[in-house]
């Protein structure tokens, strides 16, 4: 067989593999109740909202108590650096993402659900942060989990309510209310339409190493129907840190 | 080992923070370092708009009396929250004379935050919906 020939013969049998390679293996996927895909923005209430539709008010933080003094010490601080108007630095002041689960609310920025069968996916507008829920899938032990700022998600459907596992968000990416958290750290998310154009998250933090009881709050939304998503790329942070640990604004010369 | 705490114990950890209606919300900074108190008028010209994120800034030659001209930088919403008030990227342009309405530094330093900015055509545009400023 001549060199031309023996390329053409593999030529065709790479070809017909190529055309015959499996398909994904095809699954039963649960139609999903309700499509959450859409645009949603902090809902706030306000003057002529129907104070039926506001979130139940969030319960009480209770830590361990070898938790509970730093962090009130450390609240102390932050309030008096407020009082003296030097603030002090967080991430977020050097453009570091929020991360879970204080992306879910991050003042009135906008978030994109676009919903697939198997995936899905949260964009919040605010740094351009991305989660992702993969759908009907057993979650990972939290040791298996790289620590990150979104960590890993899967959610199922329980009856019209998406509810979502997170586990394995670093330690260094404070929780809600700038509270402390471990590795243990699990977060669950009960998502559902309150109203076509209104929804609900009820958000659990469940931390042994931490929390005396898991902490549970309400987030609302509603739809914005024709809104596009815009960019956020942190690239003119004129915030910095000084020596003494307090937020300044750098002014230009002119 | 499980530990069990005593109810006084207990009551000492027990951090009851969350009295408000609403879960919070997080926020890029504070807005501590501007005094909310004053108010400053700045009458000037646009040196440069800096339609970017996290914040959108004017920066304003202001003369003052005695012809001297000082500088300011304005810190205003980012894009995503000024565009939900009506702004637009092309809403403001080098050479335009205008007027803002800032609260300012604490520090002394010529800076401030947006609170209403009257353009060159006359509109009147504030610092984003239910907020003096961005995040």
């Amino acid at each position: 067989m001549s060199l031309r020939v023996a390329i053409a013969v593999l030529l065709l049998a790479a070809a017909s593999a190529y055309g015959q390679a499996p398909l994904r293996t095809p699954t039963l996927l649960t139609p999903a109740p309700i499509d959450l895909s859409g645009v949603w923005t902090p809902y706030r209430g306000g003057r002529g909202a129907d104070p039926s539709l506001n979130p139940p008010p969030p319960g009480p933080i209770v830590l361990k108590p070898q938790y509970a003094k730093p962090y009130e010490d450390r609240r102390a601080a932050e309030d008096a650096a407020v009082k003296r108007g030097e603030p002090l630095a967080t991430a977020a002041v050097s453009c570091v993402p929020y991360g879970m689960p204080r992306m879910m609310a991050v003042a009135l920025y906008p978030m994109e659900v676009i919903q697939t069968p198997r995936q899905i996916t949260i964009i919040t507008e605010a740094f351009s942060e991305v989660r992702r829920v993969f759908l009907n899938q057993p979650q990972l032990p939290i040791d298996e989990v790289p620590p990150g700022y979104y960590g890993h998600s899967v959610g199922r459907w329980d009856g019209d309510t998406l509810v979502v596992d997170t586990v394995g968000i670093k330690e260094s990416v404070l929780s809600y209310q700038m509270l402390p958290h471990s590795s243990q750290m699990r977060i669950t998310e009960r998502i559902r339409l309150r109203t076509p154009d209104m929804l609900h998250d009820q958000i659990t933090i469940d931390d042994p190493v931490v929390l005396e009881k898991p902490i549970v709050y309400t987030l609302a939304y509603r739809r914005m129907p024709n809104y596009k998503m815009v960019e956020f790329v942190c690239e003119n942070n004129r915030e910095y840190v000084d020596e003494k640990g307090a937020v300044r604004m750098r002014v230009r010369e002119k | 080992m499980a530990r069990t705490l005593r109810p006084s114990a207990r009551r000492l950890a027990a951090l009851v923070l969350c009295l408000t209606a609403v879960a919070p919300a997080a926020a890029h900074h504070s807005f501590a370092m501007f005094d909310t108190a004053k108010r400053v008028t700045l009458v000037g010209t646009v040196t440069a708009f800096e339609w970017t994120n996290p914040h959108v800034y004017i920066e304003l030659d202001v003369p003052g009396e005695k012809g001297a001209v000082k500088h300011w930088s304005v810190e205003l919403g980012s894009p995503s929250i000024l565009m939900q008030a009506g702004w637009k990227f092309s809403d403001v342009k080098v050479g335009d004379a205008l007027t803002a309405v800032i609260n300012p530094l604490r520090n002394g330093e010529a800076g401030g935050l947006l609170t209403q900015v009257t353009l060159k055509d006359g509109r009147v545009l504030g610092n984003g919906p239910g907020r003096g400023g961005a995040q």
